[in-house]
Parts: C-alpha cells; structure tokens; sequence
C-alpha cells in the first residue's frame, strides 16, 4: 500500500511538472518539482525513502523528457538520499540546512543535466546557465522545498495512512 | 306554558304597523333626495369619527403584516431564486468558456486539417499535454504516441511552419524537441538567395542560421525555409524570418538570427509529418472525426 502511495505520488508529482511548470514560473525559471520531492522526502523520512521517491520520480521524469533514460532517475535519487544523509549530519533539520543542502544539489543536479543537455559547454554558456538558470532555480527549488518540509512537518503527522516514514530526527 | 305578561303591553296589531312602517321608512330613505341623505351621514358623523380610530390601527396592523410579509418572509423566495439563477449563471458562464474553447480548438484543428488536406504529405494531428518536464530541455508533450504511428525524429508542424522533432515516444504520448532547443538542427535555406545553412537552436532560447555563405547576400526580414536535405522536413516549409546577420572578422560563415514564425508558447496542436507521400484518401477523414481525442 506504501510502495503504491509513493507511485501516485511520484507520478502526481511529474503530472503537476508537466502541467502547472508554467504557472509555476518566475520570470522564466522553473521550480524542478521532483527534486523538491526527492529532497523533502530525503528530509523528512531518511536517506532510504528520498532515494526511493528519487529513483521513481526521477524514472517518471526521465519517460517524459527528451534526455537519456537514467539521468535524472540518478541525479534525483542521488538528491533524495544526500538529503537523507545530511539528517544525521545536524541535530536537527533546521531552516538553514535545508535551504543550504537543496541549493547545492540543485545545483550539482542542474549542472549534470547541462552537461549531458547542451551539445557543446563552454565559458559563455555554463556562466549564461549559471546567472539565468542555476543559482536563481537552486533558491527558487530550496525556499520551496523549506515550504514544503515545515508544511509536511506540520501535517505529517496526522498523515498516518501515507506513512511518510519515520520523520525527522 | 302561559305567557309572561309585559310591562308595557303591546298589541300584536301595532307591533305590525310599527313593524312595516319601519320598513317603510327604510325604503323611503333609499328614494330621497341626495340632500336628506347628506343629512343623514352629518348625523351619523361622529359615529363614524368613533369608529375611525380603531378602524386606521387595525388597517395600520394590517399593512404592517404585509409588508413585512412581502419584504422579509417573501424576500426567502426571492433569495433562494436569487440563489438558484446565480448559480445557473455560473453554469451557464462555464459552458460557455468550454464552449468557447472548444470553438478555438475547433478552429485550429481546422486549420491544420486545411493544411493537412492540401499539403502534399501524410501527417497526423496532435493535441499539446504538457510541457518542460525537464528544465534543461524546451520540449513538450503530444497526445500521440507509438500507437498512433508516431517515431523519433519524425517532424512536427503547424499550418504556419516548423515546430521541432520528435525525440521520444511512449505508446500514447511522444516528447517534441522545439526548433529553439540546442539539441535540434534542420537543414534551411534563405528563400530568396536559395543559399543554404543550419538552423539550430541555443541554450539562450534563440535560434541561428549557421554556415551561410560569406558572399551570400542575405538581409533581415528574408524567409527561411527547411531545404529539404534532412529526412524529417520536406522542403519548403518556413521557419522563420532572419532578423540579423552577423560575421566576425575571424569566422568563415555568415551568422543568421531567425525570428521563428511559430509562436512556440503558444501552440496547442500541431501535425506530425507521417511520410512524405500523400495519405490514401480513405485514411483522410480520419482525424475530422476526433480532432481532439
């Protein structure tokens, strides 16, 4: 029942990245819902379940997306569990960690898919990807997955039947 | 029994002349003048002022009822009526806009089936489902699929000109790489100097005409069309208009910027080209009867 939840979540979640990308937008700049996912799950319930969810959002993106099948099955479960990984790195999972941890790997995730999405990469590309793309998507994909968290941190527990996992530490 | 006896006795003879006197009089007063009747109302007059008073409070009660029947109890009904057309209102606005819409769509689709029907090529509409699932692609999704014929690198257009390629395709749904992605490049040609270049796009969103000739004279506001060399695009079809051309003193080729003829954000269907040869005219009505399934 779990597995399934998570299934219709992840493809909820691609569903909504297809659909609302555009209402989602800010001055062009698109918010990576499935890493938001990968990461508050890695956050949220551990390095085992945002891998999960990473693989299978990612696998569900990857059908969607005119790349290579695989990359960001990787990149987002990589994501979901370094997120995992970071919850044993603090305490607790404060506001700073996470803004922090999902910047940078928005950032290594969107530079990964440069390389593997551009042709050729070079100087004036990577800094044209960086200023217009990358550090405006990481801050925009990190206050949202802070929203996110404290709003599944908030709720969560009276989400019993989803069994989000073991929540935070 | 016997009879009380009165105080005042009375015949039983006068009684019945008093009787029909009184009858008398009663219908005497019928046939009198307006004047005497007049007369008779200034006599019955201050009964009449007796009467008044209670008369207005019991009509005062009475109006009083009424109007807070018609402007309170019967206002209900008028609310719950209120209720009931607003909310046909609403209903009616929705069917409307779906309406509406479906009057746009049916417009387009029309459009393209003109276009369909006189192109010399098979093609197969297709509706637009989603877009950018990835960030670092400008693709977006087609409600047709491997089961509808669709593979990659088929070529995707609308009426006006080139829309990109497609680049992977599920059993229902195909991903379409735009014209102004870095990843898609089509053979074109300028259409008025016939000199040939690539058409690719950039990671910024625009797209250039690469290679064309140092000697061509090439002028912004010329057309582009697809050449026909690449095995998705026949040729002739437009891609766009040049709005610059550049040439470094360092480069071998001119540099063309195309100012693309399909507006990509907003497109909603389009038509994948299937073959190249004309559809067999029983496989033609095919799409007027569900243009948007």
């Amino acid at each position: 029942m779990t597995i399934f939840l998570d299934i219709l979540l992840c493809f909820g979640v691609v569903l909504a990245q297809a659909t609302l990308s555009t209402i989602l937008s800010a001055k062009g700049i698109y918010p990576d819902l499935c890493l938001i996912l990968a990461c508050v799950m890695g956050f949220y319930s551990g390095e085992y379940k945002g891998l999960m969810i990473g693989l299978t959002v990612g696998l569900f993106q990857d059908l969607f997306s005119p790349g290579g099948i695989g990359l960001n099955m990787i990149l987002k479960g990589l994501a979901g569990a370094l997120a995992g990984v970071t919850t044993h790195t603090f305490s607790t999972v404060t506001s700073p960690a996470i803004l922090l941890v999902t910047f940078a790997l928005s950032l290594g995730c969107g530079l990964a898919s440069l390389v593997v999405a551009y042709p050729v990469v070079d100087a004036p590309i990577l800094f044209h990807a960086l200023s217009s793309k990358l550090l405006p998507q990481g801050l925009y994909n990190s206050l949202l997955t802070l929203g996110m968290f404290w709003l599944v941190n908030w709720i969560g527990p009276s989400l019993s039947m989803v069994h989000l996992g073991r929540g935070p530490r | 029994m016997p009879r009380p006896e009165s105080n005042f006795p009375i015949s039983t003879s006068i009684r019945r002349v008093l009787g029909v006197s009184f009858i008398l009089f009663l219908a005497l007063l019928l046939f009198l003048p307006r004047q005497s009747q007049e007369w008779l109302s200034h006599v019955g007059g201050p009964f009449a002022r007796i009467l008044e008073a209670p008369l207005h409070v019991v009509a005062s009660i009475q109006n009083s009822i009424r109007h807070a029947w018609d402007h309170y109890i019967a206002l209900q009904n008028v609310w719950e009526e209120n209720q009931q057309l607003k909310q046909e209102i609403q209903r009616l606005q929705g069917e409307q806009n779906f309406l509406r819409e479906q009057a746009i769509i049916s417009t387009q689709f029309q459009q393209l089936l003109a276009y369909q029907q006189t192109t010399p090529m098979t093609t197969l509409p297709a509706r637009i489902i989603g877009r950018n699932v990835s960030n670092w692609y400008r693709a977006m999704i087609i409600n047709k699929g491997n089961l509808d014929g669709i593979h990659p690198e088929m070529g995707v257009i609308t009426d006006a000109g080139v829309v990109g390629r497609v680049v992977r395709v599920n059993p229902t749904t195909a991903v379409v790489l735009l014209l102004s992605d870095p990843n898609v490049a089509i053979t074109g040609m300028i259409q008025k100097s016939r000199d040939e270049g690539l058409v690719q796009g950039t990671p910024q969103g625009t797209i250039h005409m690469k290679y064309l000739p140092p000697l061509s004279p090439v002028q912004p506001g010329d057309k582009v069309v697809t050449s026909g060399l690449t095995e998705d695009f026949p040729r002739g079809l437009q891609i766009g208009r040049i709005q610059q051309v550049t040439k470094a003193d360092t480069d071998l080729f001119q540099l063309g910027e195309i100012d693309p003829i399909v507006d990509f954000s907003k497109l909603e269907a389009v038509l994948v080209i299937t073959s190249f040869q004309p559809a067999l005219p029983s496989s033609l009505p095919k799409p007027i009867v569900s243009p948007s399934p």
